[in-house]
């Protein structure tokens, strides 16, 4: 997902003009956007390979249950996917002219607001785990939700002065409610298709 | 209540009983609301003749926040209960409900270009409007995006779930942020703010919009019905 985020910002800047003013106020919106699409495009087939070998199922055999499973496929997804991004970003700012001054509310919005993003994903995907043209389903699925997350993740990231802005901790309250409902919703989307596939 | 209309059959006894005088109500009251809102009542002193779009977008958007709610109830009804029927419901609310949001941003953009100066402005209300439009694209491909249709039902109740989350949030996004869309003129404290010559049309395309949506819910509850006893004939062996 790495190289498709950064494909995407460096296409920004093609698109809108190379001007360094047009691009310091688009800056951030562009680094969510990219964030928000290429966190996305890595979950259609999360759960897909678990449940044609099998795994799943006896994951939902075992004691460990289907929450724990899908907290675990998140940690993992957010450290394959969203970490990188992560650590990739400040240069990229660098490239789109971003003020210094600003990048440390930028990473602190990014990190909260990707690990919501992949929560949210989590969720897509055991939704539309086992559906035809899952890719698209997932778009149509995650991203009327992560709509919160990404205004307020763009307005906390936008702060100029401080770090921690109301709309972070905004972002900070997603992120909980998320965690907190994330792992029950997907492990009861899985189940139906546990239960409903072994007909 | 809920368990008697568990019975498909009864379901559909009750609906043919309903259907005829929901349906008779339904059209005196567009086809005078309609007579009313487009002639009998006056323009506007400020907006002139744009004024009429309202007849058609208030009861719209009424109705997209309607079905939605409908739809939540439904998922619920279904997850929980697993009432047949709940499924059948969400199904042929969520394409109605759609139409109706969609045709809510429709007029609204007709209403806003001459009023406010602009098809679309990116304020509160517009904004969870489309959200909700968004919402029911997302239920119907859920719930048709698999190879067994029965198989979408559980996913699609828990996504009609979560996004009656937005329906508060589009009725009062026009108390909570300052936006451009004025705020309710009809539920709000202090009684209706609109004159009666205005005021009488409106309520009824509201009562009449109301009816064709139980109407068209009906009938496609019926088809949905044949489609699956169809189905069900054709499964059976020896047919």
């Amino acid at each position: 997902m790495l190289g498709f985020f950064i494909i995407i910002i460096a296409l920004f800047p093609l698109a809108i003009g190379p001007k360094a003013a047009t691009l310091q106020t688009l800056g951030v919106p562009m680094i969510w956007i990219a964030a928000l699409l290429s966190s996305l495009a890595g979950f259609d087939r999360l759960f897909a390979q678990d449940v044609r070998d099998g795994w799943l199922d006896q994951i939902a055999l075992s004691r460990l249950g289907l929450g724990w499973y899908a907290v675990a496929k998140a940690v993992a997804h957010w450290l394959t996917s969203s970490f990188p991004l992560l650590i990739i970003t400040p240069v990229l700012a660098l490239m789109l002219d971003i003020a210094t001054a600003q990048l440390p509310a930028l990473m602190v919005a990014l990190l909260i607001g990707s690990m919501a993003l992949t929560l949210l994903g989590v969720i897509g995907a055991a939704l539309a785990e086992g559906a035809r043209r899952g890719g698209a389903l997932m778009a149509i699925l995650v991203l009327p939700l992560a709509v919160p997350v990404l205004i307020f993740g763009a307005l906390a990231a936008a702060t100029k002065d401080a770090i921690v802005s109301p709309h972070l901790m905004l972002l900070g309250a997603m992120l909980a409610l998320l965690m907190a409902m994330a792992p029950l919703v997907a492990a009861a989307a899985l189940k139906i298709g546990e239960t409903e596939s072994g007909i | 209540m809920f368990d008697y209309l568990a019975n498909p059959s009864r379901f559909l006894r009750l609906s043919n009983r309903l259907f005829m005088p929901i349906g008779v109500i339904t059209c005196i009251c567009l086809a005078y609301g309609l007579y009313l809102g487009l002639f009998a009542s006056p323009a506007d002193y400020q907006q002139g003749d744009t004024v009429r779009i309202i007849y058609i977008h208030v009861p719209a958007a009424w109705l997209a926040l309607f079905g939605y709610v409908g739809l939540g109830l439904c998922g619920l009804f279904y997850v929980v209960w697993r009432h047949p029927l709940a499924d059948i419901a969400a199904r042929a609310i969520a394409p109605v409900g759609a139409v109706f949001a969609l045709l809510t941003l429709i007029t609204g953009a007709l209403w806003g270009k001459p009023m406010w100066g602009a098809w679309w402005v990116w304020d509160a209300r517009l904004t969870s409007m489309l959200i909700l439009f968004f919402f029911y694209l997302g239920v119907i491909a859920l719930a048709n995006g698999f190879d067994r249709p029965e198989r979408g039902s559980r996913p699609a109740a828990l996504l009609a779930m979560v996004g009656v989350i937005n329906v508060p949030i589009v009725k009062f996004s026009v108390d909570w942020w300052n936006t451009l869309h004025q705020p309710a003129s009809l539920l709000r404290s202090g009684g209706p703010a609109v004159d009666s010559s205005m005021l009488t049309p409106l309520l009824l395309m509201l009562v009449g919009a109301h009816g064709y949506f139980i109407i068209v819910v009906i009938l496609r509850m019926r088809a949905l019905l044949a489609e699956r006893r169809l189905t069900a004939l054709r499964l059976r062996p020896g047919a």
